[in-house]
C-alpha cells in the first residue's frame, strides 16, 4: 500500500461529565489509501459519525473531548492544526455529506449560492465561477443545472437535495468525501440512484470515499475495505468481500443477518443479541 | 389555492402579509406617517413654498431648511434612486460602484457646505404679488394672538396657551416621536442580536454570562432607569440620550428571542454543513443563523418601535422627554393636560395621532408575525 491518505491511530473521544464519561470511540485506527473505498459501519451510537466528524475536528467541544489520538491527513497532523489552516482542510481537501439533506442545506439561499460560498472560499483562482457550479450540478445528474441555480432548497425534493449536497462537495474537488449515512433520509429508490452516483463519481475522480452506515447491503459492491465498529471500537476490519463472506465477530455476523434478503422466505426479522456478543 | 413554489421566503413573507388588509393599512399608514413627518416644513410652516414679489421668484421654505433637513431630504430620495436602478447600474459591477460612488460623494460634498440660515420672516402676512402657501400655514413655534381656540379652518386643530397652532406642532412633532421609536429600536436590534448571537452559538459560559446579565437588566425598572439617566446627563441634545437610554435597555427581549432561535437551527446540521465546507464563526452567524431567524426578530422590532414610542411619551408626560420648545407627541398631550377641562383638542389630536400610529405598528407587527408562522394556513 503507498502511503497513506489518512491515518488515525487511537483515537479516543468522550462525552458527558469527566468522572462519568460515556467513551464515544475508544481506541480506533484505521488508515485509508488515496482514492480508497473505506464503509465503516456499525448500528445507532457506535461511534462512526462522531469518528468521521473528528477527522476534521468538526465535534464541538464540549461537550465532546477528545482523549487522545493522531489523525494525520496527508502527513499533517490535523489535532493541532490551528484554526486556519483547519478552515481550509475543511471542505477543500475534507468534504462532508450528511444524513439529512433538507436540514443540511441553508434555507434562505438559493442552491447556485450556497456552492458559489464555497467555490469562491476554497478555490479563489476560478474565474467563471458560475460555469464551474453548472459543471458541478452536471456533475451529479441535475438536468438544466443552468436554470436550476436559482432554486431554493425546498423547491427541490429529497433526492435532488442530497445531490445538490454532493454538487457541493465536489465543487472543492477534494481529496476525501466523507458520506455520513448519505442515504439514510432518503425512501429505496432514490437511495439506488444517489449509491449509483456515488460509484460514478469514484470512478471519475481519484477521490477516496469514506462511506458511513449501518447498512451491510450498501457497502458489498461498494466498499473496497469494511471497518465494523461496535460500542466505540473497531471489532473487524478487512476486503469487503473477505469479511462478508467470513465474518469473524459475532457482531459482524449479527449485523449481517439483519439485512432481508431478496427471495428468502423469513418469519421474523433477525435482530441483534447482545447476549451473545462480547 | 396551493402556493406558488417558485418563490423565495421573502417573497413568500410579503405575499402573505400583503393578505393581512388590516397589517397592510397599518404599513401604509406608517409610510404615510414618514412621509408627512418627513416634508414636515412644506406641510406646516409660515414660509411660503413659492413667493413672487417684485417680479422675482423665491423659495423662501428651502432657505428655512436646516442642513440637517437638507441632508435627509436629499439622501433619502437619493438611497431610493440607487435602489431602484440597481439593475442597469451594477450590470458592470465596477463601473457602477464607481458612479455610484463618486454621485454619493460629490452630494455629500455639496451637503456640508449647506449652511443654516435663521429665516423668521413671516410670509403669511408679508405682501406679495403671488404666494404659495403650506397648507397649514404656522410654524410650530410661532405665537398667533388667539390663544386656546378651538378647531377652525385657519388653525385645524386649534391653538394652544400660548397661540400655537396644534396641527403644525403634531406633523413637526412626528418627527422626533417616530424618529424616537425607529432609532431606538434599531440601538436595541443591534445590542440584542449581538448578544443573544453570542449566547446561542457559543452556548457554555458565554451563554451563562450574558443570561444572567440580561436577567439583572430585567430586574431594573425600566422606566425609573430611564428617569435617573436623564435626570443625571447634562447633554444640550436629549434626543439623543433618550434614544440611546431607550434603546440600551430595551434589547433583552430580542437577545433572548436571538437566543432561542440560534439554539432552535443550531439543531438542523446546515450550520455544521457549512462548518464542514470551512466556514468560520462569523460567516455561520452572519450569512446561515442570522438570515434565518429574521422573520421573529423582525416582528419583535416592529412591537418594540410601538412601545418604544409609548415609552417617550410618558418620558415626555413626565417631565422627561424633549426639551421644550422641540414638540412631541407625549410633550403636547402633557401641555395640554393642563387645560383639558375646556381646550379638549389639545390633547384628542396628538393622542389620535399617536394611537393611530401605534396601532399600525401593532397591526404590522401582528401580520409579519402570522406571514412568518409556517404553521399557519395562508387564510
Amino acid at each position: 500500500m503507498s502511503a497513506p491518505l489518512l491515518r488515525v491511530e487511537n483515537l479516543g473521544i468522550e462525552f458527558g461529565p469527566a468522572d462519568a464519561p460515556v467513551k464515544a470511540v475508544d481506541g480506533v485506527s484505521f488508515a485509508m489509501a488515496a482514492g480508497e473505498t473505506l464503509a465503516v459501519v456499525g448500528e445507532s451510537g457506535s461511534g462512526k459519525s462522531v469518528t468521521a466528524l473528528a477527522l476534521t475536528r468538526l465535534l464541538a467541544t464540549p461537550p465532546a473531548r477528545y482523549v487522545s489520538g493522531a489523525i494525520q491527513f496527508q502527513g499533517r497532523e490535523v489535532m493541532t492544526m490551528p484554526a486556519p489552516e483547519l478552515r481550509a482542510l475543511r471542505g477543500k481537501q475534507i468534504a462532508y455529506i450528511f444524513q439529512e439533506p433538507s436540514s443540511s442545506l441553508n434555507p434562505v439561499f438559493t442552491i447556485g449560492y450556497q456552492i458559489r460560498e464555497a467555490i469562491e472560499q476554497h478555490r479563489p483562482e476560478v474565474r467563471d465561477v458560475r460555469g464551474e457550479i453548472v459543471r458541478a450540478l452536471d456533475l451529479v445528474g441535475i438536468r438544466d443545472a443552468a436554470t436550476r441555480l436559482g432554486d431554493y432548497p425546498h423547491q427541490l425534493s429529497g433526492g435532488m437535495q442530497q445531490r445538490v449536497m454532493i454538487a457541493m462537495a465536489l465543487a472543492c474537488q477534494p481529496n476525501l468525501l466523507v458520506a455520513d449515512e448519505p442515504t439514510t433520509a432518503l425512501d429505496v429508490t432514490i437511495q439506488k440512484q444517489i449509491m449509483d452516483l456515488l460509484r460514478e463519481l469514484k470512478s471519475k475522480t481519484n477521490m477516496a470515499i469514506l462511506l458511513i452506515t449501518h447498512n451491510f447491503g450498501l457497502v458489498s459492491d461498494f466498499a473496497d475495505r469494511v471497518v465494523v465498529m461496535f460500542r466505540g471500537k473497531i471489532v473487524e476490519s478487512g476486503p469487503t468481500a473477505e469479511v462478508l463472506r467470513h465474518p469473524q465477530h459475532p457482531y459482524t455476523r449479527a449485523l449481517i443477518e439483519c439485512v432481508p434478503k431478496l427471495g428468502q422466505k423469513q418469519r421474523r426479522l433477525k435482530v441483534i443479541d447482545y447476549a451473545g456478543i462480547n | 389555492m396551493n402556493a406558488p413554489v417558485d418563490e423565495s421566503y421573502s417573497q413568500r413573507l410579503a405575499r402573505r402579509f400583503s393578505r393581512d388588509a388590516l397589517a397592510l393599512t397599518g404599513f401604509w399608514l406608517i409610510i404615510l406617517a414618514f412621509v408627512l413627518a418627513a416634508l414636515a416644513p412644506f406641510l406646516a410652516n409660515n414660509h411660503a413654498i413659492v413667493r413672487v414679489a417684485d417680479g422675482q421668484i423665491s423659495f423662501p421654505v428651502l432657505r428655512s431648511l436646516e442642513p440637517i433637513e437638507w441632508r435627509f431630504l436629499i439622501n433619502v430620495p437619493l438611497a431610493g434612486l440607487i435602489y431602484a436602478l440597481r439593475r442597469p447600474l451594477f450590470r458592470n459591477p465596477q463601473r457602477g460602484g464607481l458612479i455610484v460612488a463618486v454621485v454619493v460623494i460629490v452630494v455629500q460634498i455639496a451637503l456640508a457646505f449647506v449652511q443654516p440660515y435663521n429665516d423668521v420672516t413671516n410670509d403669511r402676512t408679508r405682501p406679495a404679488t403671488f404666494k404659495l402657501m403650506p397648507l397649514i400655514a404656522w410654524s410650530p413655534l410661532e405665537s398667533s394672538p388667539d390663544a386656546l381656540v378651538g378647531p377652525s379652518w385657519n388653525h385645524l386643530c386649534g391653538t394652544d396657551s400660548t397661540g400655537r397652532d396644534v396641527a403644525a406642532r403634531i406633523l413637526h412633532g412626528a418627527r422626533t416621536s417616530l424618529a424616537i421609536g425607529f432609532v431606538s429600536q434599531v440601538i436595541a436590534l443591534g445590542v440584542g442580536v449581538t448578544f443573544g448571537a453570542l449566547a446561542g452559538y457559543y452556548r457554555r459560559w458565554v451563554d451563562m454570562v450574558i443570561c444572567r446579565f440580561i436577567e439583572v437588566m430585567e430586574c431594573f425598572p425600566s422606566l425609573l432607569l430611564i428617569l435617573v439617566i436623564i435626570g443625571l446627563s447634562d447633554s444640550q441634545n436629549n434626543m439623543i440620550v433618550i434614544m440611546a437610554v431607550i434603546g440600551l435597555t430595551g434589547w433583552t427581549g430580542t437577545a433572548r428571542l436571538v437566543r432561542g432561535e440560534f439554539l432552535r437551527l443550531g439543531g438542523q446540521s446546515f450550520p455544521q454543513a457549512a462548518q464542514a465546507l470551512g466556514a468560520g464563526d462569523l460567516r455561520v452567524i452572519l450569512r446561515h443563523l442570522l438570515p434565518n431567524s429574521l422573520g421573529p426578530i423582525l416582528v419583535t422590532a416592529t412591537f418594540g418601535v410601538a412601545s418604544a414610542i409609548l415609552l417617550e411619551s410618558s418620558l415626555s408626560f413626565l417631565g422627561f422627554g424633549m426639551q421644550a420648545p422641540t414638540p412631541s407627541w407625549g410633550d403636547l398631550i402633557s401641555e395640554g393636560r393642563r387645560f383639558i377641562d375646556f381646550a379638549w383638542w389639545l390633547v384628542f389630536f396628538p393622542g389620535v395621532v399617536m394611537l393611530v400610529t401605534i396601532m399600525s405598528y401593532n397591526f404590522v407587527g401582528e401580520g409579519l408575525r402570522d406571514a412568518v408562522d409556517p404553521r399557519l394556513q395562508v387564510k
